[in-house]
């Protein structure tokens, strides 16, 4: 008959425990210490640490190029984003804000119709242009024009495209904003003879 | 008070041998090596060839990467081990593999007289007359009865281990455990 009792019948654990107190019988000694020294001598080497792992990934050449491929990439991508917006193309921006706030004071020019000469009207535009004194506040307060984007300065017209229309523009007779133009041109393009510029280009 | 590496699990010690520490190898080694001797001499029957097992297990053990598998135990896992290696010795000599035999345990049943406690306390203490009345019992019975003495495994893992249904090693440990008594007791005077 099968016994389904989970719970061990104690008269059969006393049996067990009968044998087992009363049971001889070890290993011979010199099997004992064959298998420790074989376990010790094939004992898999102990993995190295994190640090170690990754130390010894580095002086192998293949990891070594790729590390020096990501660093390279990373360092070039970082220029990149952080290189210097060039001067002039933040000048741009902020010619085209002042031009604006400048307009009345070319307005008050005398408003004949003929083209005033460059050599008067370059002054009075330097004079009304030229940035005040720098002071710490004045420079606060040009940081945000500094931090426009190359894009925005990118999409402005070139020297030539100026020049044109300027000269368009005179051609209309719309000598205002020629005089406006020229202005917001020398102010981006200060070491350039503009007049001379015109004059050829006019000419052509 | 036990020092923290005699708390540490038998899977724990494997995996530190694994990673590199031999000493832990050692603790696991000294905590098994009497019952899986004991268990192979008794189920062998042949003390040169439970050391040829034996041997063969703990080397196995040793060059081997794998870890006991799912819910097993480290211990299951070394007899189980044990037990594969000695069937295939026998297979390997032509030995007929007893443990394999199909066995029907109703016919091995006798009637049971030996449960009193008086009779438990008068078992033979011999060496010689335990050794024999392990022997005097059928193969599968006596494996069992073994694993259950010297593996300290679970009925449960017994099934799992030998591959029969719990029920079955239920009941081939009653009748072990009868046969034993019965053989132990007969013979010491009343």
């Amino acid at each position: 008959m099968i016994d389904s009792r989970q719970t061990p019948d104690p008269a059969d654990e006393a049996l067990i425990e009968h044998f087992r107190q009363h049971t001889r019988g070890e290993p011979p000694a010199s099997l004992d210490a064959f298998i420790l020294a074989t376990a010790q001598r094939e004992a898999p080497a102990p993995r190295p640490g994190l640090w170690k792992r990754w130390w010894l990934a580095c002086q192998r050449p293949r990891w070594q190029m790729a590390f020096a491929t990501v660093a390279g990439v990373a360092l070039m991508i970082g220029l990149v984003l952080r290189s210097p917006v060039p001067q002039q193309e933040l000048a741009a921006p902020a010619s085209l804000d002042e031009s604006a706030s400048q307009a009345p004071v070319v307005a008050a020019a005398p408003a004949k119709p003929a083209p005033a000469p460059m050599a008067r009207i370059a002054p009075q535009a330097e004079m009304a242009l030229a940035p005040a004194p720098a002071s710490p506040v004045q420079s606060l307060a040009d940081e945000p024009k500094a931090r426009m984007s190359k894009s925005a300065a990118v999409a402005l017209p070139s020297l030539e495209q100026g020049l044109q229309e300027i000269l368009r523009l005179r051609q209309a007779g719309d000598t205002k904003a020629a005089d406006e133009k020229l202005l917001a041109l020398h102010k981006r393009f200060p070491k350039e003879d503009l007049p001379a510029r015109l004059e050829a280009l006019q000419k052509r | 008070m036990p020092t923290p590496i005699d708390s540490v699990s038998d899977e724990s010690l494997l995996t530190r041998y694994r990673n590199g520490d031999g000493a832990s190898f050692e603790i696991l080694y000294a905590r098994h090596r009497q019952g899986l001797y004991r268990f192979l001499v008794s189920l062998s029957n042949k003390a040169e060839l439970a050391e040829e097992v034996f041997q063969d297990t703990w080397l196995s053990l040793i060059r081997s990467a794998t870890q006991p598998q799912g819910r097993a135990s480290f211990r299951t896992w070394l007899f189980q081990i044990a037990r594969n290696r000695l069937i295939d010795h026998w297979r390997k000599h032509g030995v007929h593999n007893p443990l394999h035999d199909s066995y029907d345990e109703q016919l091995h049943v006798q009637p049971d007289d030996t449960a009193s406690p008086e009779r438990q306390l008068s078992l033979s203490r011999d060496q010689a007359r335990l050794e024999a009345a392990l022997q005097a019992l059928p193969e599968d019975q006596r494996e069992v009865f073994l694993l259950r003495l010297h593996g300290d495994l679970e009925l449960p893992q017994i099934a799992a281990l030998t591959g029969v249904p719990l029920e079955t090693v239920k009941s081939r440990l009653r009748y072990a455990q009868q046969k034993l008594q019965r053989l132990l007791a007969e013979e010491v005077p009343a």
